[in-house]
């Protein structure tokens, strides 16, 4: 990883943790060049819309790949027994 | 048989409002109690607070819980605590609770615990003053799950936290930030007390299982994790 694209990550990073409109912290951000991958879960669909607002303020020479998903509330299929 | 149901992180808001509550209007025919490990809310807002006492009061059995790091952002953890206790969820900080499910009696000893790290790879108590501050509530957490695990007679004892006792449940975390995921001392502690399993969230790319040095099964609750409103764990006969 070049030393601009590290300091690219840690940006980003930083920004959607500790910018209010997003406060996430389990985000995932991979940096390829000019492409930005986003990975990891969030709790609705308007948070996901939210990392990539944020993203475009801090970065917005980027090209944003918003590979996050919106987390799964179904009842659980299974029960694990634990004897 | 108790049938425990557990999730962690749920990160409620406005916005999410209602989104957990069909799964859990089925609550009962899935599991004896709800175990919430932490993280309620976004930014630790009594707004956010307020969805999650909704979302979580009022449902067919006992709803124990403990806050998460989220939850202090505004520090205003002891207000969120006191507002889901006001809606029926029993909050837990350095203390316990004991349930009786079907004559057989379960102990739920919880606290949010702290990073620091684990076994060789861990922060110490020593140099500056913030470094000191930073190990001493690591500490000082352990300690306060070791008295609530201690004043339990029951004969089954769940610990529940938010960070993570042991690290093989943060594993698909960056090895580089175990040490502000969890601490060995809560593991320590589970392992002195005789505990039958040990509930935490936290980390979100972590995995579900995970056992401690002295062979205690432990359960990574973080909803990105379990990937379903909630998990369920069956103990006992």
């Amino acid at each position: 990883m070049t030393e601009e694209t590290q300091y690219r990550v840690a940006h980003v990073r930083r920004a959607l943790a500790e910018d209010s409109r997003t406060a996430e912290l389990g985000i995932r951000v991979n940096v390829r060049g000019d492409d930005v991958y986003l990975s990891g879960e969030v709790t609705t669909e308007n948070r996901r819309a939210d990392l990539e607002r944020v993203l475009r303020e801090v970065a917005p020479e980027v090209v944003v790949h918003n590979d996050v998903r919106v987390a799964d509330t179904r009842e659980p299929a299974r029960r694990e027994e634990l004897r | 048989m108790i049938r425990v149901a557990a999730v962690g992180d749920v990160h409620l808001g406005e916005d999410a409002r209602g989104r957990l509550r069909p799964a859990l209007d089925n609550l009962s025919g899935h599991a004896d109690v709800l175990l919430l490990a932490g993280d309620l809310t976004r930014h630790g807002a009594l707004d956010e607070a307020r969805v999650a006492a909704e979302e979580f009061g009022g449902l067919d059995v006992p709803v124990v819980g403990v806050l998460g790091n989220h939850d202090h952002h505004s520090d205003l953890g002891d207000d969120i605590a006191k507002l889901l206790e006001d809606h029926g969820i029993t909050m837990l900080e350095g203390t316990a609770t004991t349930i009786d499910v079907g004559g057989e009696r379960l102990g739920i000893a919880g606290v949010k615990g702290f990073g620091g790290g684990f076994a060789g790879k861990c922060a110490s108590n020593f140099g500056e003053r913030e470094m000191k501050a930073f190990v001493s509530h690591t500490i000082e957490r352990s300690e306060a799950l070791r008295n609530a695990l201690a004043g339990l007679d029951t004969g089954i004892r769940i610990a529940l936290t938010h960070y993570s006792p042991i690290p093989e449940t943060l594993r698909g975390e960056p090895p580089e930030i175990y040490p502000f995921l969890g601490c060995y001392q809560l593991g320590e502690v589970i392992d002195e007390s005789g505990t039958d399993l040990a509930i935490h969230g936290h980390a979100h790319f972590g995995c579900e299982q995970g056992v401690t040095p002295g062979g205690v099964r432990v359960r990574n609750v973080a909803q990105p994790v379990i990937r379903s409103a909630f998990a369920t764990y069956g103990l006992g006969a």
